[in-house]
């Protein structure tokens, strides 16, 4: 399996988008919550495809899943790697309400504007 | 989503980070296909209707159907979406990107030196000078854009441009994404047999995505592909040495490139115009004259101008001027290429235009019998990335 651990040697990368950033909806937060709500819909598929690939390797083995998981308990270990995981999933979802602070840091100085509005 | 990626800069990204991906092209297909569907549907039943009885006319270009179109919802909504369907898809190829980025620079350098397949060229500029057009802008909303360096030998901005357009163009592209190029260039070689080009140069070349495919069609023929991102030609000439492709790139301006007068036969573009302003692509054309040999060819792949285009594709095609931080795309839309030609000292009634449709989804005879039609059709496919794409470009002769 791929080593994906966090490599000592990377180097951050700028995620935020700088300049000035698009607004769509009258009420104050909508386009945040659009962002959130795509950023969720993002996540749930990811774990939906993993359960796929989960039950289908389960099934693959013989392992009757719903007993099995119910029955389930995580290791302290586990555990840990999931509640850091679950920091990752968070910020993912929720990006949109760092990204204002992020472009701010990263402003540039003469950002071309676009057309003006019709 | 990035199974397109096959040379030697290929990125390992996780299942879930691969699972993101196949999300964001997923979104993509939704949005430009289903939403940009239902929006069109709304724009014809009530919005359009609607504007037409209170005028007694109908919108008279792309700018009134904006602006008439920007209180619905389904515009709010579809443009929303494709805003933040375009920064996830940056966002979901860049944690494997970061992770393996001082890795890519050393297999960059490895195969940059390696001559065993392919024996191309980069040059990179330490004291190059970025022009702000690029500096100061994240281009279609890309953190990094094609230029910014972190460390030494950097591709990084390269690899998440691949990685990312991967992702972007859920397979429109074919492989190796590099269809709009193999059209073009394959529509070339039928419609002007007697062309047998020695040297071609490709302006922004970014990745080599539409550098190479000219080596396909003239294998004999010397390719140069510039650029003003560092990490982008030096991605550039990794891939294709991974490839086998000699090809030879630079870091320069394509306004300013120090090749020799009248040194080309071919000077190409893609997806390159239309995000340079208006008056740094007369210096391009002006440079294009400049460099390429009497008679020689120069051509551009680009979204179809506004004069060819319905008032409703005018203003879809525009949306990305004002939301995805492609400023200039508009003036370059409006403008009339032709007159901007002539006026940089190509041969007058020398411009030609045409419509290639896409090979990788019609297939090679209907790009054959595209190449022996006159003229560029409109047809709201044109440019529009979505289902049934076909690729406009444009030229003229010296």
């Amino acid at each position: 399996m791929a080593d994906h651990s966090v490599n000592p040697e990377s180097t951050p990368l700028r995620y935020s988008v700088k300049g000035k950033r698009m607004r769509f909806f009258g009420a104050q937060g909508v386009d945040e919550l659009v962002a959130i709500c795509m950023g969720l819909a993002q996540e749930m598929w990811v774990i939906k495809e993993r359960q796929a690939a989960l039950e289908s390797v389960a099934a693959e083995k013989g392992v009757v899943l719903p007993d099995d998981v119910e029955g389930h308990t995580f290791t302290d270990e586990q555990s840990a790697a999931l509640d850091a995981e679950k920091q990752g999933f968070i910020d993912r979802i929720f990006f949109t309400l760092r990204e204002e602070a992020e472009s701010l840091a990263a402003e540039p100085e003469e950002e071309p504007p676009a057309p003006s509005l019709p | 989503m990035t199974e397109s990626i096959d040379h030697d800069l290929k990125v390992s990204h996780t299942k879930d980070e691969a699972s993101r991906q196949g999300f964001v092209a997923g979104m993509r297909g939704y949005v430009l296909n289903n939403l940009s569907g239902h929006m069109k549907t709304v724009w014809d039943r009530k919005v359009e209707p609607a504007f037409e009885k209170a005028n007694g006319r109908l919108p008279e270009d792309g700018p009134e159907v904006h602006k008439t179109f920007k209180p619905e919802t389904i515009f709010k909504f579809y443009s929303a979406m494709r805003c933040n369907t375009q920064e996830m898809v940056w966002r979901s190829v860049m944690p494997a990107v970061e992770r393996e980025g001082a890795d890519l620079s050393r297999r960059a350098q490895v195969l940059s030196q390696a001559g065993d397949k392919a024996e191309g060229t980069v040059e990179t500029n330490p004291n190059f000078q970025v022009p702000r057009y690029v500096s100061e802008l994240d281009v279609h909303m890309m953190p990094g854009n094609y230029h910014e360096e972190r460390i030494d030998y950097d591709v990084t901005q390269g690899a998440v441009f691949d990685n990312g357009l991967s992702v972007f163009s859920f397979g429109l592209l074919g492989d190796r994404m590099e269809d709009i190029t193999e059209s073009v260039s394959t529509f070339f070689q039928a419609r002007y047999p007697d062309e047998q080009p020695k040297k071609i140069l490709d302006l922004g070349c970014t990745l080599g995505h539409s550098t190479l495919p000219w080596k396909a069609r003239y294998p004999d023929a010397e390719i140069h592909g510039v650029d003003v991102g560092g990490p982008c030609v030096r991605y550039a000439h990794a891939r294709a040495q991974s490839y086998g492709v000699t090809a030879h790139f630079h870091q320069v301006d394509a306004e300013h490139t120090d090749f020799e007068d009248e040194s080309f036969d071919v000077v190409y573009s893609c997806m390159f115009l239309h995000e340079v302003p208006l008056k740094n692509i007369k210096g391009v054309f002006k440079e294009a004259h400049r460099l390429l040999k009497p008679g020689g060819v120069m051509l551009h792949y680009e979204l179809p101008p506004n004069s060819m285009t319905s008032p409703y594709d005018g203003f879809y095609l525009d949306w990305d001027s004002y939301y995805n931080k492609e400023p200039f795309y508009k003036a370059f839309r409006d403008a009339d290429a032709k007159a901007e030609i002539e006026e940089a000292g190509f041969k007058k009634d020398s411009f030609f235009e045409h419509v290639a449709p896409s090979r990788n989804l019609y297939g090679t005879d209907a790009l054959m019998d595209a190449a022996r039609q006159d003229g560029a059709k409109n047809d709201s496919r044109v440019g529009r990335f979505g289902d049934g794409v076909m690729w406009y470009f444009f030229g003229a002769r010296k």
